[in-house]
């Protein structure tokens, strides 16, 4: 009975988790940005590496290091916060007008529950995206890639406490990085 | 090197004496092929730094123009740039970003290069060729001259150049302002780990004129104003300097480099910055000391965003970067962007700095996130036939121009406009223009290098 | 077939002319070594040099270190 009972919770946890990364895309798309900065926890780490073409046996030099090297986002809820503040400026030309945002979020696994599924307080959540950017007439961007995620839970509430966003370019093919992943 | 031949680029598309400039200088697919010859084979260009690879073996693969290059360290430890393409049949022989290595081989047939670009490894050498290619003709092509100037590797496919530094000439001094340490010890900075390199679609020379002395565009930057990004806390830099010292834009007629710069009254210090970290603040204000002590009236200049012609741009202070525009078509622009950092800074601030610059710069930077906007949409609304037919103005300031400026007792190198009533001015982008459009016209070194005929 | 990108110092390789060759150091570039010459029936004045060879040229791996 003990194990029904956890795999029953393992698969309740993996619908929640899915359903609160589901939601945060929705908020993201629908250009709720002050509601998604609230699913995130005041001590976020939002990191984006750069990625290098490395020589198998190498692989230890592909990425650009977390709070060490230049990557492509590094930063805390403060900066996040302004990046919402200023597309709500109204003349942050990147993003005025606003581009059409569509995030598909896939493949979502649960790396690691702690303490246990039954009582789930930190979960490592790993994703894959694929992000539609389309803005003005005819510009487009096509952006895939990994996310790996640590939620916590807050109140009865998920809160995002980290997350790594692996893109899989290593030139960005994009001009700029003006929205969220 | 001579060139010659028809062309398309007429001089009559550049005309700095009334400020204007046509707009088929930007978008026009056969000016880009001739200014990729004409430009880009003879000037000196940004390769990377001495930084990225220390030791023997060590590669770091760049471009120079539309070219792919390789910037390495042999092993006898002397640096080389060489192009990456096996001379037998053009493959590039090496497709990492950066590594160690004893040989750079070619996937294709296997011919194999050793660090110092000699063919090493030819398959078959007895056998298909029997044993009679003349190896030491087919090393890896390599630039004509190379100079490593405080860590920054510089390069040139012109033998004919003159040495890099006639090329900066009085300029340097603006280079210094970005390469030595804060507190005015030579040389001193590094890069951080880690180049950004990502794709704007617009012609080279935006970002380049951008660089050169763009006074007038600060309004596109009001969204980061308005929410604060800046070291204290507020605004996109801690610029109190322009409070009260003059603003200036400085350029080089003969050579086709242009920077910005402040200059501080005599007797007073440097405006504090940085005050959200104390540690931050307290090392920016004991250099600024040390660097008055150490420079004189000269540590009363500080930087401002310029262009190194052709297509390096330099942030000499906050956020102190290297940018390269590299050009990919008349159309779109691949950047690489560098950050330096005092080598020997304390960790923590390093760390405040790496920050800063990533959420300044870069695709992802919420100031330069508005100028790639303006550029691409700039680039895509004058390719139409009769937006070609309009050229664009480069008109502020046209004779205000002033040699031997002085201020306070400093004299400042180049040819000077002070913006600090006037505002803005379009003096420096009618030089980088005016130098473009010399390196379009002249067949030979000898034309260009202008301040050698000088009596 | 030999993936020489594997072959470590020490390993002594048969050529396809009838060679012996002893690896020296590997670019693993997977397409040369740096090897010495243990024999050579095509040309004895090869024992003993060091040579780059290429990996078409390798037929079987004798002994490893």
């Amino acid at each position: 009975m003990a194990d029904q009972r956890e795999a029953m919770a393992q698969l309740f946890l993996e619908r929640d988790v899915e359903n609160f990364l589901y939601h945060e895309a929705e908020l993201l798309d629908e250009r709720r940005y002050e509601e998604w900065l609230d699913l995130l926890a005041d001590d976020v780490r939002y990191w984006m590496p750069m990625r290098r073409n490395v020589k198998l046996g190498e692989l230890e030099r592909e990425f650009t290091r977390e709070g060490q090297d230049v990557n492509w986002f590094d930063e805390g809820k403060d900066t996040l916060e302004r990046r919402v503040q200023q597309i709500l400026t109204g003349v942050h030309w990147a993003e005025e007008p606003l581009s059409r945002i569509c995030h598909m979020i896939s493949n979502v696994q649960l790396l690691a529950v702690t303490p246990s599924v039954l009582e789930p307080a930190d979960v490592t959540v790993k994703s894959r995206f694929l992000i539609y950017r389309n803005r003005v007439e005819t510009e487009t961007d096509i952006l895939v890639g990994k996310r790996e995620d640590g939620l916590r839970r807050v109140d009865g509430h998920w809160k995002i406490s980290r997350r790594k966003v692996v893109l899989d370019q290593s030139v960005l093919l994009s001009k700029n990085l003006t929205f969220f992943f | 090197m001579a060139i010659a031949g028809k062309r398309r680029y007429t001089g009559g598309l550049v005309d700095v004496a009334a400020g204007q400039i046509s707009r088929e200088i930007f978008v026009s697919d056969e000016i880009y092929a001739e200014e990729l010859e004409r430009v880009f084979t003879r000037a000196w260009l940004f390769v990377g730094h001495e930084s990225q690879i220390p030791k023997p073996g060590d590669y770091f693969v760049s471009g120079m123009g539309e070219e792919s290059v390789i910037l390495c360290r042999d092993r006898e430890d002397r640096v080389h740039v060489f192009l990456n393409s096996c001379r037998h049949r053009g493959m590039k022989v090496c497709r990492y970003d950066e590594g160690n290595t004893p040989v750079f081989t070619c996937p294709y047939h296997g011919w194999s290069y050793a660090t110092d670009g000699k063919l090493v490894g030819v398959p078959y050498f007895r056998e298909a060729y029997h044993s009679k290619l003349d190896r030491s003709q087919f090393g890896l092509v390599e630039v004509a001259q190379l100079e490593i100037y405080k860590g920054t590797v510089w390069a040139t496919w012109d033998p004919s150049a003159p040495s890099f530094l006639e090329y900066l000439g009085e300029f340097r001094r603006y280079l210094d302002l970005a390469l030595d340490a804060w507190d005015g010890r030579e040389g001193g900075t590094e890069v951080l780990g880690g180049v950004q390199k990502w794709l704007i679609p617009c012609n080279w020379k935006f970002p380049a004129e951008n660089f050169s002395g763009d006074s007038y565009h600060n309004i596109s930057h009001r969204s980061v104003d308005l929410v604060g990004i800046g070291p204290s806390g507020s605004g996109r830099r801690d610029m109190r300097e322009r409070l009260i010292g003059r603003r200036l834009q400085i350029c080089f007629p003969d050579r086709g480099h242009q920077t910005g710069a402040y200059v501080l009254p005599n007797e007073e210090p440097t405006p504090p910055a940085y005050q959200h970290s104390p540690v931050v603040s307290e090392y920016f204000r004991r250099c600024e000391e040390q660097r008055r002590e150490r420079l004189g009236a000269w540590g009363r200049v500080t930087g401002a965003p310029g262009e190194l012609f052709p297509n390096t741009a330099l942030h000499p202070r906050q956020p102190r970067s290297i940018a390269v525009w590299h050009p990919r078509g008349a159309h779109r622009t691949e950047v690489w962007r560098w950050y330096l950092v005092d080598a020997d800074a304390p960790p923590e601030v390093k760390d405040f700095l790496r920050q800063y610059y990533i959420r300044y710069s870069g695709p992802a930077g919420l100031t330069e996130q508005d100028d790639m906007e303006n550029w691409n949409y700039a680039h895509a609304a004058s390719r139409g036939t009769i937006a070609r037919r309009h050229p664009y103005s480069y008109e502020q300031g046209l004779g205000f121009e002033v040699e031997n400026y002085e201020w306070e007792g400093l004299r400042i190198p180049g040819t000077v406009m002070d913006v600090t009533d006037s505002k803005s001015s379009e003096h420096n982008l009618r030089n980088f223009y005016r130098r473009w459009a010399q390196f379009m016209d002249a067949n030979s070194w000898d034309e260009l290098a202008t301040w050698r005929r000088r009596p | 077939m030999i993936n020489v990108r594997t072959l470590e110092p020490g390993t002594r390789v048969a050529l396809t002319d009838g060679s012996t060759v002893e690896i020296v150091s590997n670019p693993k570039d997977g397409i040369w070594v740096f090897a010495r010459y243990l024999s050579s029936p095509r040309d004895t004045s090869l024992v003993g040099t060091e040579e780059m060879v290429f990996a078409q040229d390798m037929v079987e791996i004798q002994t490893t270190p």
